[in-house]
């Protein structure tokens, strides 16, 4: 895919001795949403640190058009391949307002910066309430928007968000699902790394499923939901051919 | 009661110098969790600089705090990226070995080069003094707690409101987050590291105006800014003004009321007493 904005082709990572990933290829497209889903342990976490280059890998890594080989974590995040980590990871003990700037550590230009950061405030009303607060004192879904937030104002071109919906309420997940459909709207990609396979694929253009380091499964997210075999392992079906829909499954046949 | 007076205000002149001496301590140790056993021979490398300026070049003594504090600053960054980079996600007890060659090289360099001599920095005005109310305040001392206040001010400003010191921040509290978010920790480290030795760079010139100088006062003088940033903390710059205010008043009182033999053993005494009742100050943030 000659088009795409970022190209991973046989990746292989791990920690030490330990493989994680063993040849890993996805592509995703500009202005693309794109869910990669998977059960606990199957090795995303490691891919989106691998993307970050947070720890090293084998094989093809290249974002627009720019081979990741050999660059530093800083550098990545300058090219505009910005991760919200799982758990938030916010800066505990800096105010809401400066968790933000530190998401355009990198920007010099401050009238853009002043004016993202109202157009980030806007887009998260619940976190410009708390922007003098300390991050740490916010609750899970306010502490999720935050992280949200600093990551937007480093204006990435490919946002990819870890777990956003884990320990969250429904009703709050809903509402962040919304909003990245407002993101990519503004032309920002998204790779969304989802246990949550229903929330995941409800928002996302294509999917990916990834299992004990492969990709097993890739498609279309209505050919995802409507994959037998995704729907048993990840959507709560209790049969391949359920009798009744079962669970949260959509679509079922 | 005026001598007490004259007691708690010497103290208080005092007290400022220590908490510029801990800040560079405290600082390290926050971000980069290293308790730099070298702080004291940064700080002795301080005095000697401002001494060779002063009595070398007669670059005046307060004239040559800047040249110190960019000298050591080299230094420490240098001594960031070169040496301690290599232990840097290392265990502690590692950082607390190499810190503390480097302290014994120092010190026996500067015994090679400097002499053990003691030696002091006389500026002709180092007998000035004012007197408000039958209380004494010394000219070199007050200039040297002003420099010392207002450098912590202006490091507590740097850190919360520029924008280096919100990366130095970011490093200090969550590193995945920090490299994430665009901080390179190695730059970020040796700057700290170099601030850090640039701090100790200026406490030293300070010290040698009013104190006598020779090559083994560093070791004291760590202990000192360690027992400081444990009581005051390591979050707040303004922590180890307090911790330094509280020895320097404490040392004074001790040498009126005890003895002067005994300064010593009054901060090295609260030291023991903090360890044994916060040995978490150790190795803990909370310190």
């Amino acid at each position: 895919m000659s088009d795409a904005l970022l190209e991973v082709g046989r990746l292989n990572a791990g920690y030490g001795e330990m493989a994680v990933l063993r040849d890993v290829s996805i592509a995703i497209r500009p202005a693309e949403i794109v869910a990669l889903v998977g059960s606990n342990g199957a090795g995303k976490t490691t891919l989106l640190r691998a993307l970050s280059r947070l720890i090293p890998s084998r094989g093809e890594l290249r974002f627009a058009g720019r081979s990741l080989a050999g660059a530093a974590a800083d550098e990545v995040f300058g090219l505009g391949l910005v991760q919200v980590p799982e758990g938030r990871q916010l800066f505990d003990r800096m105010s809401v307002a400066e968790n933000l700037r530190m998401g355009a550590y990198q920007r010099r230009d401050k009238a853009a910066i002043e004016a993202d950061l109202e157009r980030v405030y806007a887009l998260f009303p619940a976190v410009a309430d708390r922007r003098r607060q300390l991050a740490g004192s916010l609750s899970g879904g306010e502490q999720q928007m935050c992280a949200m937030a600093r990551a937007l104002m480093a204006r990435p071109r490919l946002l990819m968000v870890d777990e956003m919906s884990l320990g969250l309420a429904p009703v709050i997940v809903d509402a962040l699902l919304e909003t990245m459909s407002q993101i990519r709207a503004q032309g920002v990609t998204v790779l969304l790394v989802e246990q949550d396979v229903h929330a995941a694929l409800s928002v996302a253009d294509r999917g990916y499923v990834l299992e004990t380091g492969e990709i097993v499964r890739a498609g279309t997210a209505r050919e995802l939901e409507r994959d037998p075999e995704v729907q048993r392992a990840y959507l709560g079906a209790a049969d391949p051919v359920p009798a009744m829909p079962a669970g949260r499954a959509h679509g079922a046949p | 009661m005026a001598l007490l007076a004259q007691i708690v205000v010497s103290g208080v002149l005092l007290g400022g110098l220590y908490a510029l001496m801990a800040l560079g301590l405290a600082l390290v140790w926050g971000v980069l969790n290293i308790v730099n056993l070298s702080h004291g021979a940064l700080i002795m490398l301080g005095a000697y600089a401002t001494y060779f300026l002063f009595t070398g070049a007669h670059v005046d003594p307060f004239a040559a705090l800047p040249l110190a504090a960019a000298a050591l600053f080299a230094a420490g960054y240098l001594i960031q990226r070169g040496i301690l980079n290599l232990v840097i996600r290392g265990p502690m007890f590692n950082t607390l070995l190499i810190t503390f060659g480097i302290e014994v090289i120092l010190t026996y360099l500067a015994q090679l080069w400097f002499s053990a001599d003691y030696r002091a920095i006389n500026p002709r005005y180092a007998g000035s003094s004012y007197t408000f109310g039958g209380v004494t305040v010394p000219l070199v001392q007050a200039l040297g707690f002003a420099i010392a206040i207002g450098l912590t001010a202006a490091m507590w400003l740097f850190l919360l409101h520029s924008r280096t010191g919100r990366g130095i921040r970011a490093a200090a509290q969550n590193l995945v987050a920090a490299r994430l978010y665009g901080v390179d920790p190695k730059r970020i480290y040796a700057l700290t590291f170099g601030l850090g030795a640039a701090l100790a760079g200026v406490a030293g010139g300070l010290y040698g105006t009013v104190s006598q100088i020779n090559p083994y006062i560093g070791g004291p003088l760590t202990a000192k800014s360690f027992v400081i940033a444990i009581i005051g903390g390591l979050d707040n710059p303004f922590g180890v003004v307090v911790g330094g205010l509280f020895l320097g008043i404490v040392e004074s009182l001790t040498a009126l009321y005890v003895g002067p033999t005994y300064r010593d053993v009054a901060s090295f005494g609260i030291l023991v007493l903090v360890l044994v009742a916060r040995p978490s100050g150790l190795l803990g943030r909370t310190a």
